[in-house]
């Protein structure tokens, strides 16, 4: 489980993100909606601990991020915005670097690591180094990567962006196996029917704040609107044409 | 798991990753070959050099003509006559001799009738390879000519001294040994050089590189202290940069032993026997330039900017080198603490085969520890900073 309370933080004279709380449960996929430059990368970044933030809480299973970020992060699995793959090293050779780095024992993330290879379906591809890997092979990679510790919570940054259909199906299907498991799926994104099609609960966020959340149908209900993206223009402002650009 | 074992896997994965990176390695390698290379072709010329002259083969056509010559010729250290070619001029012309010496059919009436006696020495004077050996006959056929001339005169009662109103003494300061002493000054050099270069390439890019390819990011997720990123970065830097070192100091010492400097009189010398004192004079250094590489590296906005850095740090180990051949220096204890100074002083010392003393070794090696352990907080320090993880 997720909570973060009020967290603030700026950059210079901008603020990113500007009292956001929300919560992400367990056994639920939890999407973050935003147009582009709504705060959700930073939002994200001081959840997985490599940013501070200003102010606020965050708590992952009771663990104070803010305090404890080292705690925090073993509990978490992170798909970062942006892979950042070494490509001299094959896509076995991510898990085990950061599979030892999480601390998993050798025969464990041996074992980790062939589960993930078959959840994946990454076989073909799981000895090759990831220079010349396709942005879906890339995706595998970096998902296996973050899942190979085994975590609780698992943050996805916009997951599916630039994703062929084949490939947007295999994501959203381990995001579903996951929750199914029981965990907590925190997940961004700017794509509307993405995160209508998956989500248990959407937080709506708009120039650093949350501007609503609920279920898809609450969402709906709220607005009044029928088609959830009319509500998601709606209730991000971008209809009054005063949306500013924000990071 | 401690921070000390994160470390080590961090450096694990970089040396790995590194070695893969052809493009880099054979940089690394050529510029730890380069010096040593460079040293033994120029260190060769001048011992064959040497050694033309100052043995010399003189192919003589009409030998039983001048009996007398090809005896006293013989006597003289390093010479050897053999039979002439039959066309002495085409014969250097076409490069198969050097220089030969004809002595035409009225030498021996000429000589007996102490007339000047006629001698032909065919050479190309366009030569340069081979003119110490032309000059070095010359300088024979003056001398026996000189001697001869000095017994008709004692014969007819004359002084020969009266025939050298002059005596010219000329006195050569640039021994050959000199200038090969002068060229394996560079050895030290070289060495440090191979330290610095050594190291570059890891800490440059797991650093700048990380950072630019966008790695950075996730790595920084993994619940380690930065403490332990930073330190397994430098440790896979400084164990290159050690590599480098040893593989230089080989290739020297290889290097010196096919030269046979002894013979040339040369105490500068560098066996199997001096890795361990060049490791140690060194290493720390290695630690140093490695932590600085990083702490450079990081601070810098890309990849590019670090490495047009790297270009620029690259003079700092050869800083003490140049100066040194520029203004002699003395060797006072606090010398030895000075950061590049220091290890390049005791390579000198190792080197030249004096004494090394353990206080020497002692000041240099703290300087470096210091020094390196400041570096990386200071690394440590950017890795903490949200400007420098996610970039300007």
């Amino acid at each position: 489980m997720i909570r973060i309370t009020d967290v603030r933080k700026r950059f210079g004279k901008l603020t990113a993100v500007d009292g956001v709380s929300f919560v992400a449960q367990d056994g639920a996929i939890t999407g973050l909606l935003g147009p582009n430059g709504a705060g959700k990368t930073t939002t994200l970044r001081v959840l997985y601990a490599v940013m501070k933030p200003d102010s606020g809480q965050v708590h992952v299973d009771d663990v104070d991020a803010v305090a404890a970020p080292q705690r925090a992060q073993s509990r978490l699995g992170v798909l970062p915005d942006g892979f950042g793959l070494y490509p001299r090293l094959t896509a076995r050779e991510h898990l085990d670097y950061f599979g030892t780095l999480q601390g998993v024992d050798a025969k464990r993330l041996a074992m980790r690591t062939e589960e993930l290879i078959d959840l994946l379906d990454m076989r073909a591809i799981a000895d090759r180094r990831t220079g010349g890997f396709s942005h879906g092979e890339r995706t595998k990679v970096a998902l296996a990567r973050a899942l190979v510790h085994d975590p609780q919570n698992i943050l996805l940054d916009e997951p599916t962006n630039g994703l062929d259909v084949m490939s947007t199906r295999a994501v959203r299907s381990i995001v579903r196996r996951l929750r199914d498991q029981g965990r907590c799926v925190l997940f961004s994104s700017h794509v509307m029917q993405e995160v209508s099609a998956l989500c248990d609960s959407i937080v709506v966020i708009a120039s650093g704040r949350v501007v609503a959340q609920g279920s898809p149908g609450e969402l709906r209900r709220q607005t009044g609107l029928d088609s959830l993206e009319d509500a998601f223009v709606a209730l991000a402002g971008l209809d009054r044409g005063d949306h500013e650009e924000a990071r | 798991m401690s921070t000390l074992r994160q470390a080590l896997v961090v450096c694990r994965k970089e040396l790995k990753d590194s070695l893969r990176d052809r493009r880099a390695l054979w940089s690394i390698i050529f510029s730890v070959v380069i010096g040593p290379v460079l040293i033994g072709f120029m260190m060769n010329r001048l011992a064959d050099r040497q050694r033309e002259a100052e043995s010399v083969q003189i192919p003589i056509v009409g030998m039983h003509r001048a009996p007398a010559l090809v005896d006293w010729l013989n006597q003289q250290s390093g010479v050897r006559v053999v039979e002439g070619p039959d066309d002495a001029e085409r014969a250097v012309r076409e490069q198969r001799e050097a220089v030969v010496v004809v002595v035409p059919d009225d030498f021996a009436e000429r000589f007996r009738a102490s007339r000047p006696a006629p001698l032909q020495v065919v050479a190309d004077s366009s030569r340069n390879d081979v003119r110490p050996s032309v000059q070095r006959v010359q300088l024979l056929l003056q001398q026996y000519s000189a001697e001869i001339g000095s017994l008709r005169l004692i014969m007819r009662g004359v002084s020969p001294a009266a025939m050298r109103p002059l005596a010219i003494e000329q006195i050569e300061v640039s021994t050959a040994q000199q200038r090969a002493a002068q060229i394996l000054t560079f050895i030290p050099m070289f060495i440090m050089v191979a330290g610095f270069v050594g190291g570059m390439q890891i800490a440059t890019d797991s650093t700048a590189g990380e950072r630019e390819r966008g790695s950075l990011e996730p790595l920084l997720v993994n619940p380690a202290p930065r403490v332990a990123f930073v330190a397994g970065k430098w440790m896979a830097a400084t164990l290159a940069a050690l590599v480098s070192v040893c593989m230089t100091t080989l290739l020297c010492a290889q290097l010196t032993r096919l030269l046979r400097l002894e013979e040339m009189d040369i105490r500068l010398q560098i066996g199997p026997e001096h890795v361990g004192p060049i490791l140690l004079a060194v290493g720390p250094l290695c630690l140093l330039t490695a932590a600085l590489q990083a702490a450079v590296a990081t601070l810098a906005r890309s990849f590019k900017e670090a490495q047009t850095y790297m270009g620029v740090l690259i003079l700092a180990p050869m800083l003490p080198g140049v100066m040194s051949s520029l203004y002699p220096m003395g060797n006072a204890l606090w010398m030895y603490a000075l950061p590049m100074l220091g290890p390049y002083m005791l390579l000198t010392d190792i080197l030249g085969g004096r004494p090394a003393d353990p206080g020497a070794f002692l000041a240099s090696a703290a300087t470096c520890l210091f020094a390196t352990v400041v570096l990386i907080r200071i690394t440590t320090g950017l890795f903490r900073s949200e400007q420098i993880i996610f970039g300007r």
